[in-house]
């Protein structure tokens, strides 16, 4: 059988991590991520693709050539999570399972923060467990149509 | 020592797998108890579980966890859009607490969209049917711990 693909994408300023405010977002680079994430795929017996973009635009480009490779997604919107309503309809026409994630818990941030209007159109959400946060989305992803 | 988790269902969680199956689904509180504990075997943790529908009851259960566990894993139900009551006891047990939902609540009815206990605990998983309480499990027990970090 061939193996489950996912898609990985994190949004603006993700490729900052651990650069910046690391006591929010912690030490620990994206690259440390995407390694961490591919080790936990082979585990699960899946695969993963990670990508990282700052613009908006090229989110929308790469979610809307997903369903051709891909069978979930899991996104990190960034700052975007809180206000792209164009990231949302991106999502929702992929038709594909999608997992919201967040490094920190963004509901002990500013309030511009506690709402996310893609999250309606995800599968779910998991948010505020530190870069921990992707490897159990990748869990919950392979995990769906399962237990 | 092993660590302990305190597993604990809000009002009307007991009716699982009895009420509204098409957005809980048909597993019942006790099947969901028994593969996190299952779950807990594997990460060699011990767990205890606990439904209460009162607020008031599950106000002093949280209380009697401070010192006593390592983690709460806790689905409020509908407590969670507007127990500050609740909140307040998992502020005071300064316990380790992750919020979990069975639907995706943002899916959902607009007045569930909030969650006042949200802000004191670690963080929020939900949207994955039972297995979010696993996920709930193992991303309390594997807290701050990013092994493949190292």
């Amino acid at each position: 059988m061939k193996k489950k693909s996912f898609l990985v994408i994190s949004g603006p300023n993700l490729n900052l991590l651990g650069a910046r405010k690391t006591s929010i977002y912690g030490e620990g680079s994206l690259e440390d991520i995407h390694k961490g994430l591919q080790l936990r795929a082979e585990e699960l017996s899946v695969q993963v693709e990670c990508r990282q973009f700052n613009s908006e635009g090229d989110i929308i480009d790469s979610l809307q050539e997903a369903p051709e490779r891909f069978d979930g997604i899991i996104i990190n919107a960034g700052a975007l999570a809180h206000y792209s309503y164009a990231l949302r309809s991106a999502i929702g026409s992929t038709l594909l399972p999608c997992v919201e994630v967040f490094i920190s818990n963004v509901y002990a941030r500013e309030e511009f923060r506690h709402t996310s209007v893609i999250a309606p159109v995800c599968v779910g959400v998991i948010g505020g467990f530190g870069k921990k946060s992707y490897l159990l989305a990748l869990e919950a992803l392979a995990n769906l149509g399962g237990a | 020592m092993a660590k302990r988790i305190a597993v604990i269902h809000g009002p009307n969680l007991n009716m699982l797998g009895k009420r509204e199956v098409g957005i809980y689904g048909g597993k019942s509180m006790e099947d969901i108890n028994a593969d996190i504990a299952a779950e807990a075997g594997k990460l060699g943790v011990t767990v205890e579980f606990y439904q209460n529908n009162g607020e008031g009851e599950l106000v002093s259960f949280i209380q009697q966890c401070r010192g006593r566990v390592n983690g709460i894993l806790l689905n409020a139900g509908a407590y969670t859009h507007y127990s500050v009551a609740l909140r307040d006891a998992i502020s005071a047990a300064q316990v380790p607490t992750v919020e979990a939902h069975i639907s995706n609540i943002y899916k959902r009815e607009k007045f569930r969209h909030t969650s006042v206990i949200a802000p004191v605990c670690i963080g929020q998983i939900c949207g994955f049917g039972p297995y979010s309480y696993i996920l709930g499990l193992r991303a309390l027990i594997e807290e701050r711990l990013d092994p493949w970090l190292a």
